[in-house]
């Protein structure tokens, strides 16, 4: 049974409305599974840290950028720790790339790497306060692409 | 929890304010950088603080109080039993306050975890489970409250650090998904209260000034008060949300000065203002 309201269109419409309809419905939750995709393999990346000590937090962050977009992450860090931050895409061929800065706009990587659709920046915070890390698509052979940030530290 | 920006860059505040969108927060910080593109082997050594679109700065994630007692543990030797609350906590009916003692409870299982009280640790994941089904998400935390159980009987404190933050991030991505934005804020918030009383408690006792450092959390607070602020109208005039604002615009100035400038008298202001509140949160009425 047809719901009522969408007896009032032609039959080729209508199939083109329930299209749309249906993609727009699930248009989020693909995004979401794509971005939790990312969060899977950011995690992957921090698993070598985990088993240096680092304690992995399970809050992250996550979106979805184009190529040479850069998006800034606030963080609060905490003078006397060290803190990685891993970040990955789940798209293949993409290569992306983290730093961090102080709140004067400072690079304050106490190392970095980049490896593909992974990257990982260090950071021993010299205050307590606000950093923010840089995240960026430097390729990618999708137009958008999903990206995941976690962060460990001990 | 996954803090995610929508697509395409659009409503980057999702925990804080998915209802009023950008406009909210035309003061917050952005970043433009000023040089060359970043490349992998040659990020530029300074880029330029502006007013950049609000689209390219995504919300701070809340450090669980793990982070900071690290710092306190290598800082000296904190007597973390002390800083123990003693007794069970009773499920409040009003849901913003359960929230709000679900998050303070998990800040104090952290609280446990330091002081390697097995028992104390377990009482705690079990007082979790109780909390999340009194806002419907108990599904959500079955598995943590058990897992906290078996690696406090192993003395695996690390495990029991990373079962009590995930058992704070399913909470809230439960109350997400339940459009319970406002609750899950508020168990984030409970978290930072009873984490930040502790802190202070501690710092209270030996202050040195880099342990004072610790409370430089100038984003944080504004982030909170900005939460609130993106509330329903109901929730924030309720009693004690409304007393949590008051409290945070206190501490405001005071975190929002350099770490060095937190003296031991501000040290303390900050303790007396979250103890109140935390115990309000604990007890209902008046905090008595």
């Amino acid at each position: 049974m047809k719901p009522p309201f969408l007896s009032q269109f032609h039959p080729v419409f209508r199939r083109l409305l329930i299209a749309v309809i249906l993609l727009v419905a699930a248009s989020p939750s693909l995004l979401r599974a794509t971005v939790d995709d990312a969060l899977s393999f950011a995690y992957e990346a921090a698993l070598p840290y985990y088993k240096q000590g680092y304690s992995i937090r399970k809050d992250a962050w996550g979106g979805d950028l184009g190529v040479h977009d850069k998006k800034a992450v606030s963080s609060q860090l905490f003078k006397g720790n060290d803190y990685w931050f891993l970040m990955a895409s789940d798209v293949k061929g993409a290569s992306l790339s983290v730093h961090i800065y102080d709140d004067k706009g400072n690079l304050v990587d106490a190392e970095s790497w980049q490896r593909g659709r992974f990257a990982g920046a260090r950071v021993f915070p010299k205050a307590t306060g606000t950093y923010f890390a840089i995240v960026q698509i430097l390729k990618s052979p999708e137009d958008r692409t999903p990206w995941a940030l976690v962060y460990g530290y001990k | 929890m996954l803090h995610r920006e929508s697509p395409h860059g659009e409503g980057i505040f999702p925990d804080c304010s998915p209802k009023k969108g950008l406009a909210a927060f035309p003061f917050l910080v952005a970043i433009a950088v000023t040089v060359l593109p970043l490349r992998a082997d040659a990020p530029p050594k300074k880029i330029a603080l502006s007013d950049f679109p609000a689209a390219a700065v995504q919300e701070v994630v809340v450090p669980v109080p793990s982070e900071i007692f690290a710092v306190l543990d290598k800082l000296g030797n904190p007597n973390w039993k002390a800083q123990l609350r003693d007794g069970k906590v009773r499920t409040p009916e009003d849901r913003a306050r359960t929230a709000l003692l679900l998050g303070n409870v998990i800040a104090e299982g952290f609280v446990a975890v330091e002081a390697e009280d097995a028992e104390r640790v377990k009482e705690l994941g079990r007082q979790v489970l109780t909390l999340a089904e009194a806002i419907n998400v108990r599904k959500s935390v079955i598995a943590r409250s058990k897992s906290i159980t078996d690696k406090a009987d192993q003395r695996d404190w690390r495990g029991v650090r990373a079962e009590f933050d995930g058992a704070l991030q399913d909470v809230r991505g439960a109350m997400d998904e339940l459009n319970d934005q406002d609750l899950s804020q508020l168990v984030s918030l409970g978290g930072w209260l009873r984490g930040t009383e502790v802190l202070t408690s501690i710092i209270d006792k030996g202050y040195s000034k880099d342990g004072a450092e610790l409370l430089h959390q100038p984003e944080l607070v504004n982030y909170f008060d900005r939460c609130i602020g993106s509330m329903t109208a109901r929730l924030r005039r309720n009693p004690m949300v409304a007393q949590i604002r008051e409290v945070l615009r206190k501490i405001g100035p005071i975190v929002n000065e350099g770490g060095d400038q937190i003296t031991a008298e501000k040290v303390k202001t900050i303790h007396d203002l979250t103890q109140g509140v935390d115990q309000r949160i604990v007890n209902g009425g008046n905090g008595a």
